[in-house]
This record gives C-alpha cells, sequence and structure tokens, in this order.
C-alpha cells in the first residue's frame, strides 16, 4: 500500500490520450484512462472518489483554458482511500458547479486544435508530478 | 532600494531607415530589430520570420492572437540591465536610472496553439476595455519555423526572447535622451523603515505569479516560478524588469509583462508611501497545479508576513480556476496571522452576472475590489485591418461557433479582450 503523498499512490484519472501515451509506464504512478469520458464526467468520477475518503492531489480547475473550452482533463486521485477530507470535497464539488455555470459554446475542434488542448493539460499534470514534459514528448 | 525612472514620452511610431527618439516619435527599421532578435540561437531556431506594422490609437486597426505587451525600457545607471536572467546578466535590478519609453509597446503576435488567444482593437468599443489600445504598438508578428507543431515549448520560448529582444532594441534608443519626467520610487530596510515611519501602518503587496505550465508561466529573474519558494523581492526591482511574463492563455486577466512592468498595486503603494502607510515589500508567490505545492507556499507567504510583523496586505492573482484557491489559501492564512487583508481578482460569473464569481471562498476573505466580469458579452465591429490573424476567433476564450460574423464583426465574452479584466486592476472598467 503506497503512503499518501508517495507517486506510488498517484492515479491519474484523465480522458487525454497524450496523458496516457506519453505517462502510463513512465513512473510509479498509474493512468486511469477513461477516454469515453467527457471533462464533466472526469470530475464527476473524481468528485465520487474523493467522496469515498481518496486524495485529491491536483487543483480540479487545473489551467486557465477553461473547462468549457478544452474536452481534456486530468486528475490525480490517490490509489487508496485516506479518509474523507472536507476542503477536498468542497473543492471538487465546486469544480462541478464552476462547469456548470459556464456557457456550453458548441465549438467543433479540428484535430490540429485538439493536439494543442491535449498538450497544455499534458504539461500541466507533469508539472504536478515533477515529470519534465519535454524529455517525455521526444522520448517515443 | 530607490529606483529612478525617467520618462520619455512617445507620440507616435514611424518606420524608417533610421533608429532614432525625435520630438517624441520613434523612428524604427524594422530590419535592425530583426537582426537584433536573431542574434538570439533559440529565435534563429524557430522562427521562420518576422513582420512588423504599427497600430496606433484610434485606427481602425485589430490585433489578434495578441502573445505579450512589453514597455520599451533601458538601464542608464546602476547594476544590471533590462530583463536580467533572461536577456540580462542576472545582476540585481531596481536601483540606480531607468529610462522609460513611455505610452508605447511591443505587441508580440501570431499562432504558437491553435486556440491561441487575445485582442487588441485600436478603436471602437473595445478600445474602452483596455489601455493597450490607448498605446502606440509596435507589433511584432512571428512565424513559426517548419515542424514547430512538435515543438511548442520551445517555439513559445522563442517568441517570447523575440518579444523581450525587440523590447531592449527600442528601449535602448532612449538611452542617451532627457527625459520628459522623472520620478523616484524608494523602500527600506525592515528597521530603517519603522524608525522613519513609527506611526504608519506596514503594509506589503502579496503579488501571486501564473506558474502552471506551458503558456502558464511567470519568470523571476529567468527562473520559474513553479520551481520557487515563496520569496521577497523589492518593488522597484518588479518595475524594472525582474518578472517577465510567460503567459499566454486568458486575455482578459493575463498578467502581461507591461502589467509587471507597471504593476498598479506597486505605484498606487508608493503613492501612498509614507503618508497613510509604510510599503515594506512584495511577496511574490506561485500557483501551481499540485495541492501539496499550494499548502506549502501559503503557508510560507503567511510566514512571512507575520515575519515582516505587517498589519496590512494587498493580494492580487492571475488566471481562472485554480489560481482561486491558492487566493483564498493566501488570504484565509494571512488573516489568521492577525493581518487585514484586501483582494484583487476578476470574476467569471457567467453572462448574467448571477453565478458564483470565484472558484473557491472563504468568510475571512470579505475585502475584495474586482477587475470585471470576463463572460459579459460584447459585440465587436469589424476593423478596416487585421494585423495578425482572425483564424483563432471562434475558438479563443470568451468566442464561440459563429463568433466572427461573415461581416468581419465578433461576438465575444470580454475576456477575448488583452487585460479587459486585469487582476491587478490594471483596466479601464469602473464602478465610479
Amino acid at each position: 500500500m503506497a503512503n499518501e503523498g508517495n507517486p506510488g499512490d498517484f492515479s491519474i484519472l484523465t480522458n487525454n490520450p497524450l496523458v496516457e501515451s506519453r505517462l502510463k509506464g513512465r513512473g510509479a504512478w498509474s493512468v486511469d484512462y477513461r477516454p469515453e469520458l467527457s471533462l464533466r464526467e472526469i470530475l464527476v468520477a473524481a468528485r465520487d472518489k474523493v467522496y469515498a475518503g481518496h486524495t485529491l492531489y491536483t487543483h480540479p480547475l487545473s489551467g486557465s483554458v477553461k473547462p468549457n473550452e478544452t474536452p481534456y482533463k486530468s486528475v490525480i486521485i490517490s490509489v487508496e482511500p485516506h479518509g474523507i477530507n472536507d476542503d477536498f470535497a468542497v473543492m471538487i464539488a465546486s469544480a462541478i458547479e464552476t462547469f456548470d455555470k459556464l456557457k456550453d459554446f458548441k465549438r467543433e475542434y479540428n484535430d490540429r486544435v485538439l493536439k494543442d488542448f491535449q498538450l497544455i493539460d499534458y504539461t500541466l499534470i507533469c508539472g504536478a508530478i515533477g515529470f519534465d514534459a519535454l524529455s517525455g514528448l521526444s522520448n517515443k | 532600494m530607490k529606483l529612478e525612472l525617467g520618462y520619455i514620452q512617445i507620440k507616435d511610431i514611424q518606420f524608417s531607415k533610421e533608429c532614432k527618439v525625435e520630438n517624441g516619435t520613434l523612428y524604427v527599421d524594422p530590419e535592425a530589430v530583426k537582426d537584433f532578435m536573431y542574434q538570439d540561437d533559440d529565435v534563429k531556431t524557430w522562427v521562420k520570420d518576422f513582420s512588423f506594422d504599427i497600430a496606433r490609437p484610434g485606427e481602425s486597426v485589430r490585433i489578434t492572437p495578441v502573445k505579450d505587451v512589453i514597455e520599451p525600457r533601458v538601464k542608464v545607471e546602476g547594476p544590471g540591465a533590462q530583463f536580467p536572467g533572461v536577456i540580462a546578466k542576472v545582476d540585481t535590478v531596481g536601483s540606480g536610472k531607468t529610462h522609460v519609453l513611455r505610452g508605447m509597446a511591443v505587441v508580440t503576435a501570431g499562432k504558437i496553439v491553435g486556440f491561441q488567444e487575445g485582442l487588441i482593437d485600436m478603436t471602437g468599443p473595445a478600445a474602452d476595455y483596455t489601455y493597450f489600445s490607448k498605446l502606440n504598438n509596435f507589433v511584432v508578428v512571428a512565424e513559426p519555423a517548419e515542424g514547430y507543431e512538435d515543438h511548442k515549448h520551445e517555439y513559445e520560448h522563442a517568441v517570447r526572447i523575440a518579444g523581450l529582444r525587440a523590447a531592449v532594441y527600442l528601449g535602448e534608443l532612449g538611452r542617451n535622451l532627457t527625459p520628459d519626467e522623472t520620478a523616484e520610487f524608494e523602500t527600506f530596510g525592515i528597521m530603517e523603515g519603522k524608525e522613519k515611519f513609527p506611526e504608519l501602518p506596514r503594509v506589503a503587496y502579496v503579488h501571486m505569479l501564473q506558474s502552471q505550465g506551458l503558456l502558464h508561466d511567470t519568470y523571476v529573474y529567468g527562473v520559474d516560478a513553479k520551481r520557487s519558494l515563496t520569496t521577497i523581492i523589492y518593488p522597484t526591482e518588479t518595475m524594472d524588469g525582474a518578472i517577465i511574463s510567460g503567459n499566454c492563455v486568458s486575455a482578459c486577466d493575463k498578467n502581461t509583462t507591461y502589467h509587471h512592468q507597471n504593476n498598479p498595486v506597486v505605484a498606487e503603494l508608493f503613492a501612498q508611501h509614507g503618508k497613510k502607510l509604510n510599503y515594506v515589500c512584495n511577496i511574490i508567490t506561485n500557483e501551481n497545479v499540485y495541492l501539496a505545492d499550494k499548502m506549502r507556499s501559503s503557508d510560507w507567504t503567511a510566514k512571512l508576513c507575520r515575519l515582516l510583523d505587517l498589519d496590512g496586505v494587498i493580494i492580487s492573482q492571475e488566471g481562472f480556476g485554480n489560481p482561486d484557491t491558492d487566493l483564498i489559501m493566501n488570504t484565509k492564512k494571512i488573516e489568521q496571522q492577525g493581518i487585514k487583508t484586501t483582494i484583487i481578482t476578476d470574476e467569471y460569473a457567467g453572462q448574467d452576472g448571477k453565478s458564483q464569481s470565484l472558484a473557491d471562498a472563504d468568510p475571512l476573505a470579505d475585502a475584495v475590489v474586482t477587475g470585471g466580469n470576463a463572460n459579459q458579452n460584447i459585440v465587436l465591429p469589424p476593423m478596416d485591418k487585421v494585423i495578425g490573424t482572425l483564424d483563432y476567433v471562434d475558438i479563443i476564450a470568451g468566442g464561440h461557433a459563429g463568433s466572427l460574423r461573415p461581416d468581419g464583426s465578433i461576438e465575444a465574452e470580454i475576456q477575448i479582450i488583452t487585460g479587459a479584466t486585469n487582476e491587478m486592476g490594471f483596466g479601464l472598467l469602473s464602478a465610479r
């Protein structure tokens, strides 16, 4: 059983294929890749884990790219439950509230734009786990 | 530490074969600027070409997508030079004399990512929302080298450096001029300040720096702020180019390099320094994604505030969502030390303004100044000329499918406008 705060306890919940392809098997963390989930559904899945006592390791509203703009989201949750934490519960719930208040702009993106959104989400999560995003991209 | 700023008013910019400032007009040879930018190896590698333009207040011109805005300055006396640790050597800046080309800016534009954002209109309704519409802008549009798609980090870096180098080159033209106006700014050592102003409340500025990752970074003397612990900096250092922006996301509330150079919180605290308050220092702290970093940085901020025996603190943030948590953590922990706080932010309160403004809140954060609601809707008429490209308008923050109408007008939220709801309070929106 991994200790709280140890990378072995990091489960990266993500719908971002770049995070899956670049971070899976590249450290002690695990990647819970859920391509079928929307950004909101990722937040809800994270919330359910946090409500079940898992630790929230990264901010669910990471990045200034708004949740109604990018389709991608990665959130790090503990593999093991370490007990319910009020602050984490409030943070994840208010992230969903924030998502819901923003207008649905009904945008359609081409592949290039989608790749850029993936890249931003990937670098944000790399910063959180202390992984060199650049070298992760170059070592295929 | 004492800094004298000498302001040289720039009333116009003209292309010329010669580079000089004469009677308030900046004459620029774009080829000379280009040569200077290309002296950097990264610029050489990643930027295929630059094009240049001039945008003056009142002209029917739209600049988009905007990356950074920078004020040209030059150190004429004392240690260091512009943008230490990035362009110049890492010597401490913030003392001596610096000349400022006032009334103008270098604006870098061009695509980096496919949702690149931010626009500056030089006339029309959007010009009422950003101070950058009131400046004479020397616009540098960068075109990426082949293969940059797989090297966005390197390309962003190259464009950032290119913009700073353009500003350094133009600032140098003000070195031997006599400023139209000068002003002095000085803060004191801890004991010295207490002796000078024994009766005045001790106030500091907690300056939160965006530090989440690619397109979300800030550099202090060249150090990526996400890799630094909370620390103390003289206010005059920030006025002298110690902090630069690598943040390209969320146009309305990103702090460009120009904002750091001309931080209005610093300006106002100096205006009251020795009168209503004793301006002690700035505390710089980051906004990381990892929650343990947020805990550590906000603990550190509160510790420093206590160590400095402060009575009051102004706190500003940068960005959307995640930084709200740092903002509230900082505020709560500083208040718990018995120190009064006032925060500056902007709001994402929905298009009708009725939703919760921030992603976080606390009863101790009860003194708030807003820069405006970024979700407010606006229609921008077409401009005669576009510098850059309109390719991204439908997909940038605040734009939506169909934002760009067939006639060239744009319906969007004001978050599309660079600097519209700035969270240092460097804005034109007011309830007054």
